[in-house]
């Protein structure tokens, strides 16, 4: 709405002399102006100007003075901001201390969740140090024992020590977005190895189990759900002779040679490797699969 | 000179009282010191006009700070509080940097 429409103190117009004509009544400024116009025209309250008219034209009063009232709703106006201040920063305190409390639990239950952490692996190798000594106390128990540290290498659960190969890769050159390993290269070497007839590998340190993934979690490389960063260095126990020439011929060995011919990623094999050892899987439970009650009635 | 009395005074009172405001209150104690500054300033420049009112003043003072409140309320209950505090701080904003430009002119003819 424009805002210089005409206004009450314009003439008539002159261009209709004839007769009284019936003007309609001019409309007020808050109908013709700009909302913001009319706000920034009437920032002072118009009572002023108006009660100024009234006791001009009366003669009386002295205006322009504040009095004593005015005194009290100044006093009333100090107060309120004063409060208004003082509420602010008390709230600001409050909310302060409520975040420093709430920081202070968070710390408090890191600290009892590593202690539990704790207390969980001693408990573990407690049971372990009983279920050894017990075992060994018999002939059937060790040879439940030996049985069990077999099951145990090939599954992952006891750490494992052997000849075999060491394979240390890494990302191609930096400004090269294609030379980085991906969780796809890292999965197709563990198959090659395992074609290539590893009996055991491990990744950074992480054992690779039937039931560990290698996958891309939010740009880097997870193992057994811990995280991982380059370099990688790959352990895999096996036939020292055969493994390494056996691996390169299998699609995993292929898929590397040709990442490292294509995008100089780094790719290096050390087969002289006499004594390796590879950790044990930190968890290995099983939730659902479990040994049939009645094994003769299988297929 | 009486109103800055009356302002220090005020003041004073509010730190040394340090009076609690209730918590269906709290809300609406910033929007009401935003209206009452409008009532201030727009006094103030009327008595640079030389034609201030103590009832004028009191009047506007007190229907300021009531109806910003009001209306703040009105929004807490329709559910667009948050967006009429808004409108309203941004009205009053206004009005006060108007008047303050007023003032200015008033004080150093510029």
């Amino acid at each position: 709405m424009p805002a210089d429409l005409p206004t009450a103190d314009e003439p008539d117009r002159p261009d209709r002399p004839d007769g009284p004509v019936r003007q309609p009544p001019q409309p007020p400024p808050a109908a013709v102006m700009g909302l913001l116009n009319y706000i920034t025209a009437t920032s002072m309250d118009e009572d002023y100007a108006h009660v100024s008219r009234r006791e001009g034209s009366r003669g009386n009063g002295r205006p322009g003075a504040p009095g004593r009232v005015a005194l009290i709703v100044l006093a009333a106006f100090g107060i309120l901001v004063a409060t208004a201040a003082l509420q602010t920063s008390r709230s600001a305190d409050a909310t302060r201390t409520s975040h420093d409390e709430l920081v202070k639990q968070v710390l408090a239950r890191k600290a009892q969740l590593a202690d539990r952490r704790e207390l969980v692996d001693g408990l573990t190798s407690e049971v372990r140090t009983l279920e050894t000594e017990s075992l060994d106390a018999t002939v059937d128990g060790r040879a439940v024992q030996s049985r069990l540290d077999d099951v145990g290498v090939i599954t992952g659960a006891e750490a494992a020590r052997g000849p075999g190969v060491r394979i240390e890769v890494d990302d191609g050159p930096e400004e090269d977005a294609k030379a980085e390993v991906l969780d796809v290269d890292l999965q197709k070497m563990v198959n090659g190895l395992w074609l290539a007839g590893a009996e055991g590998i491990s990744i950074n340190g992480q054992r690779v189990t039937n039931l560990t993934a290698v996958r891309l979690a939010s740009a880097s490389i997870t193992v057994n759900f811990a995280r991982i960063s380059p370099p990688y260095t790959v352990l895999a126990i096996g036939d020292p002779d055969t493994l390494a020439s056996r691996f390169v011929e299998t699609p995993g060995g292929q898929w590397w040679l040709d990442l490292q011919a294509l995008y100089g990623v780094k790719f290096e094999i050390d087969s002289s490797e006499e004594n390796l050892t590879l950790p044990a899987a930190d968890r290995l439970e099983l939730r659902y699969a479990h040994i049939p009650d009645d094994p003769e009635s299988l297929p | 000179m009486i109103a800055g009395l009356g302002l220090v005074l005020g003041v004073l009172l509010g730190l040394i009282l340090q009076p609690s405001v209730p918590v269906w209150l709290q809300p609406y104690l910033p929007i009401a010191v935003v209206a009452a500054l409008d009532a201030v300033f727009g006094a103030l420049r009327a008595f640079l006009d030389g034609i201030f009112d103590d009832k004028v003043f009191v009047v506007s003072f007190v229907s300021n700070v009531l109806i910003a409140g009001m209306i703040v309320y009105l929004g807490d209950q329709l559910g667009v509080g948050g967006q009429l505090s808004t409108g309203v701080i941004v009205v009053l904003g206004i009005r006060i940097f108007s008047n303050v430009a007023a003032i200015r002119r008033h004080l150093f003819h510029a």
